[in-house]
């Protein structure tokens, strides 16, 4: 019979099974984080912060943050508040802000180790110690939000659909 | 690899950035009267000078429009200003 059609559900990584995936490899260990909450909130983002997680500190490319909650910096009007679990805001407009649950919309990688650095450098050219306000950055080749919670640990947010993408990316550096 | 100059993020590597315009441009108006003529003129027609340039460029990443200054011969950037109005 003849192909009239190609099946390009091959042509995507396979996803794994997020709930035991895990990556050990050479420095470095690596996995998903799941049911974190995920906001994401442009305009006045002090108003935003201010409503919805007072006292959250604001965290930029590299920097550590200590534990959720954080407002995690990707634009000049936007950031991603990050939180233990989904956050009961409603979403729309209101106080000069919108917010927008997208608590499953970015999947969370983390990446542990003393291979840390090395891999951030294969997967970035952007200088991490020179620091940068946001978060957002190009990353083998897709746009991710990086920075610590530790000295050898980071995170990456990246587009859900992607996620499978870059665990391949990080599977193929094993 | 050339390095950008993002007036929000700072530095990073110019695969971040996109080409919008050249900066200056006006749109003519009202857009209902203009010939199409001068709308190809607009739409598509850029001076493209050789030497010193200011451009309106986007830091993909972070969503942030911006004007650049730049050099198109030795591809040299003289600086990145954002495009905001100062604050009330």
């Amino acid at each position: 019979m003849p192909e009239t059609m190609r099946d390009r559900g091959l042509f995507w990584s396979p996803a794994p099974d997020w709930t035991t995936a895990r990556i050990d490899g050479n420095g470095y260990s690596a996995r998903r984080v799941l049911d974190f909450g995920q906001t994401l909130v442009s305009g006045d983002l002090g108003a935003a912060v201010a409503d919805m997680m007072p006292g959250a500190p604001e965290v930029g490319l590299w920097s550590v943050a200590a534990a959720e909650p954080f407002a995690l910096r990707i634009g000049r009007d936007r950031a991603l508040l990050v939180s233990p679990a989904p956050l009961a805001a409603a979403p729309g407009w209101r106080n000069g802000y919108v917010a927008t649950p997208c608590d499953a919309a970015y999947a969370i990688l983390e990446i542990s180790g003393v291979a840390l650095r090395e891999i951030v450098a294969e997967g970035t050219s952007v200088d991490i110690e020179a620091g940068s306000r946001s978060a957002a950055v190009l990353f083998a080749g897709v746009t991710v939000f990086l920075y610590r919670i530790g000295p050898e640990t980071a995170r990456l947010h990246v587009e859900a659909p992607l996620a499978a993408y870059l665990w391949a990316w990080l599977e193929g550096r094993r | 690899m050339q390095l950008f100059l993002c007036p929000f993020c700072g530095e990073r590597d110019e695969t971040e950035f996109t080409f919008c315009a050249e900066a200056g441009k006006t749109r003519p108006e009202p857009a209902a009267e203009v010939p199409a003529d001068a709308w190809a003129r607009y739409l598509h027609f850029d001076h493209n000078p050789k030497g010193a340039t200011r451009e309106v460029w986007l830091h993909a990443t972070c969503g942030e429009f911006f004007l650049m200054e730049r050099d198109t011969v030795s591809h040299a950037v003289a600086g990145s200003h954002s495009l905001r109005r100062p604050e009330a």
